[in-house]
């Protein structure tokens, strides 16, 4: 269960003044700009329910990495808490924060992250190897995950040598091997090319389900969110504008833009199409 | 008339506005060579009367002070053979001298004649004589060269004036396309940039033309007043300050005399380690264990280069000297490395710091050696850890410079995904930075073993022994075979220790 209360996070020299003014509503895009601040997550609220794979949405730049970064505080929000279970992660100390993130959150980057100079084996066992598990004991769950992403037999080969959809494998066996409660993605298959990364989709959505994960998933691509999401949140200068079952969204989008963006699951279309590029 | 012949003409009007108030003076010119060098058809035709006859005046009114500066040095070449030429070219300097010589020749023809009186016979008396008949001619050759000179005085005169022309028919050439580009990065940057003329550049161009071309005139004629013609130094203000450095540096070590002292220890510990290692055990010993070492650490060819390296020191009678070169210097860049790699690391993080760390790299690399043995010197005295010392400055920068390189450039996102999974600080700094930077490490520690046994002669000169030795005195004495045996077996040592130690690398 994550839950999200009254989020804020700004990018700013002075971010409690841009803050204060941005809670009166007091501050214009000029002015923003004038301090050099971004408003990144402005005044979120959302919870996960256990076991939901919920997909945030957006446009590039409406803040969704920055969301998720602040569930297992890797940035640390400008006002508002962040929950995971019952305990408020503001609250813990550096150990228990880093507890959390080796035994309880396991997260998939965009652009994987994986450590050029080591095999692919000991990327997957990196959380176990953080968590000081014996040598065997974490090659032996390693190669396991290995051969639950589709990857069995390939734990000797340097990570550099595999293809993207390869690497973002392993980027997902090593989010699993601590068999964490949750998982984060971050647009884990936006680099891919089209056909992997519809398979990609597929495969994870059925893995994520069997484990029981409860899982934040963050895209910009409508398909891949309606394909594989419980519930979906969509996204807008750093608000969430609508949240609901993929359904709800066609059925009544809350606005324009939350229109244009099922726009192609509507049947009589009504609007443009919407320019994914701002 | 077409829609697109419209346009053209509109737009040729709106940019012959731009040219004119781009340009301010002459702009009915302007306005038809750029449109002639903008239609292809540049720099013939397009020759620039102004900029001819004002020269480097010209290029300081319109702003363009790149083209300024190499004009008015070409200028000052062509106006300082003028005033040689004016001035009666060579002639008056190889007058003066024969004006030298003929003064010469007549004391020493007075000296013969007195000796002839006194002993026409004797030997001084023949040589005086001797003397005085070849200063005579030698004068007499003054004189005609003299001559010579001054009728050479006009072709001076004639080359330094038609260079003159000709510098200034070029810049005519160049000086409307420069000004045309000039106009097109204006239009760029909008109305506020400022224009191509300027009343204060015309100012600054002719006050810098008339202070620079009639002093070096007069300098070249010989007519300059003494004030202008030898700089005003202050030896007093040199001798005042050096005194002062002399007395500050004499109290600075006086004041850190005892953390000198645990230095000056610590390092000949250090050395006295190394010294038994590789001079004090016996030759085979030693011999074997570094070939061995070639072998497993960089494999067959290092090893092969090692054996080769080897025989020449020793068969060449190097063996014992290059073993105490490389435990000084050895000694040294494993302090270089060992301080430089943690420093390297904290600059990598702190990106203030590595502002700060950066201008004193620079300072130990572009200071001479020489200058830094000076208070090593005051500080430590002279002996094998001054050497060390003085090396370990010198030695330290590239370590730390890579390593600090190696460090920044570990890609954010993989240090990000470490700890989102929970890595600690040192997790991070062992299992990731380290071991991503490694190569750029490994690059640094090569190049400071180089720049260390670089010092060896340096070192040596204050007291170090070994190889250093040997090219100082081959120096001393001009014994160049000596001096090259030695130099070579100075890199046959460097090239072995850099190749054993990048074979690491590699592995
Ligand atoms: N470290 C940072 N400093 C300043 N601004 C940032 C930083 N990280 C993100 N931003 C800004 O916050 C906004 C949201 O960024 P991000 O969360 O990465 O968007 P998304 O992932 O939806 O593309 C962007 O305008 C971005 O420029
Ligand atoms: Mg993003």
């Amino acid at each position: 269960m994550i839950t999200l209360k009254e989020v804020w996070k700004i990018f700013s020299p002075d971010p409690q003044a841009t803050l204060s003014a941005a809670r009166q509503d007091d501050i214009d895009g000029k002015t923003l700009k004038q301090q050099s601040a971004t408003i990144a997550v402005r005044n979120v609220d959302l919870a996960v329910t256990p076991g939901e794979l919920l997909c945030v949405m957006g446009l590039s730049g409406c803040g969704k990495s920055t969301l998720i970064r602040l569930v297992n505080r890797l940035l640390t929000p400008t006002s508002g808490q962040v929950l995971i279970g019952d305990s408020d992660i503001g609250r813990l100390n550096t150990a228990q924060l880093r507890r959390l993130r080796s035994q309880d959150i396991g997260m998939v980057f965009q652009s994987h992250g994986l450590i050029g100079h080591l095999s692919v084996r000991d990327n997957v066992a990196l959380p176990l190897e953080i968590q000081r598990i014996p040598r065997h004991q974490r090659e032996d769950r390693a190669d396991e995950l290995l051969q639950r992403t589709g990857l069995g037999g390939l734990g000797d080969r340097n990570v550099s040598s595999l293809s993207g959809g390869m690497q973002q494998r392993v980027g997902l066996a090593r989010a699993l091997a601590a068999d964490p409660g949750i998982l984060l993605m971050d647009e884990p298959f936006s680099a891919l090319d089209p056909l992997i990364r519809r398979e990609l989709q597929d495969e994870f959505g059925r893995l994520s389900r069997d484990l029981g994960k409860t899982t934040l998933f963050i895209t910009h691509d409508v398909e891949e969110a309606f394909r594989i999401a419980d519930r979906v949140a969509l996204m807008r200068a750093g608000r969430i504008v609508q949240l609901g079952k993929p359904q709800e969204l066609v059925d009544a989008p809350a606005d324009d833009y939350v229109a244009r963006f099922v726009e192609p699951y509507r049947t009589t279309p009504e609007q443009p199409p919407l320019r994914m590029v701002q | 008339m077409t829609a697109v012949g419209m346009e053209t003409d509109v737009s040729t009007t709106e940019r012959s506005d731009a040219i004119r108030q781009f340009s301010g003076r002459g702009s009915q010119y302007y306005v038809q060579a750029f449109h002639r060098i903008g239609e292809g058809r540049g720099r013939i035709g397009s020759f620039n009367p102004a900029a001819a006859l004002l020269g480097p005046i010209w290029f300081g009114a319109r702003r363009l002070w790149a083209a300024f500066w190499p004009i008015l040095v070409i200028e000052l070449l062509a106006w300082i053979v003028i005033s040689v030429g004016l001035s009666g070219g060579a002639n008056r300097e190889s007058l003066q001298r024969a004006d030298r010589l003929a003064t010469l020749a007549e004391s020493r023809q007075a000296q013969a004649a007195a000796a002839t009186q006194r002993d026409p016979e004797s030997a001084m008396t023949q040589s005086l004589a001797e003397s005085a008949a070849a200063l005579t001619k030698e004068r007499d050759e003054a004189y005609a060269a003299a001559d010579r000179a001054s009728s050479s005085a006009w072709q001076i005169l004639l080359l330094g004036i038609g260079g003159l022309v000709i510098v200034r028919a070029g810049v005519g050439i160049v000086a409307t396309p420069l000004l045309e580009r000039r106009f097109r990065t204006w239009r760029l940057l909008g109305d506020s940039a400022p224009t191509g003329l300027s009343l204060r550049g015309a100012i600054a161009a002719t006050a810098l033309m008339a202070l620079v071309v009639p002093i070096s005139a007069l300098g070249f004629s010989g007519h300059l007043m003494p004030a202008l013609a030898s700089v005003p130094a202050n030896p007093d203000w040199h001798s005042m300050t050096a005194a002062f450095l002399d007395g500050a540096m004499k109290t600075f070590s006086e004041q850190v005399a005892p953390a000198a002292g645990v230095m000056t220890g610590t390092i000949n510990g250090a050395l006295w380690l190394m010294e038994t290692l590789l001079a004090a055990t016996p030759w085979p010993v030693v011999m074997t264990i570094i070939l061995a070492l070639a072998w497993q650490i960089a494999g067959f060819r290092v090893f092969l280069l090692t054996v080769v390296a080897l025989a020449y020191l020793a068969l060449l009678g190097f063996w014992d000297k290059s073993m105490q070169t490389v435990a000084l210097l050895g000694t040294a860049a494993l302090i270089s490395i060992g301080l430089g790699i943690p420093l390297g690391i904290a600059c990598g993080y702190h990106r203030r710091l590595a502002r700060l760390v950066r201008p004193a790299l620079d300072f130990m690399q572009t200071m001479p050696a020489f200058v830094y043995l000076i208070p090593v010197i005051a500080l430590f005295g002279i002996g094998k850890p001054s050497g060390i010392i003085a090396t370990v400055f010198f030695g330290i920068p590239p370590v730390v410079r890579l390593t600090a390189l190696g460090i920044s450039n570990v890609p954010e996102n993989v240090r990000e995904a470490a700890t989102a999974f929970g890595a600690t600080r040192a997790f991070l700094l062992f299992r990731v930075d380290l071991p991503i930077a490694m190569p750029s490490i490994m690059a640094g520690v090569s190049q400071t073993i180089l720049m260390c046994l670089s010092m060896v002669v340096i070192a040596s000169l204050i007291g170090a022994p070994g190889l250093g030795e040997d090219v100082l005195r081959a120096l001393q004495y001009a014994a160049q075979g000596q001096g090259l045996l030695a130099g070579l077996a100075i890199l046959v040592c460097a090239v072995v220790l850099d190749r054993i130690v990048q074979g690491k690398a590699a592995r």
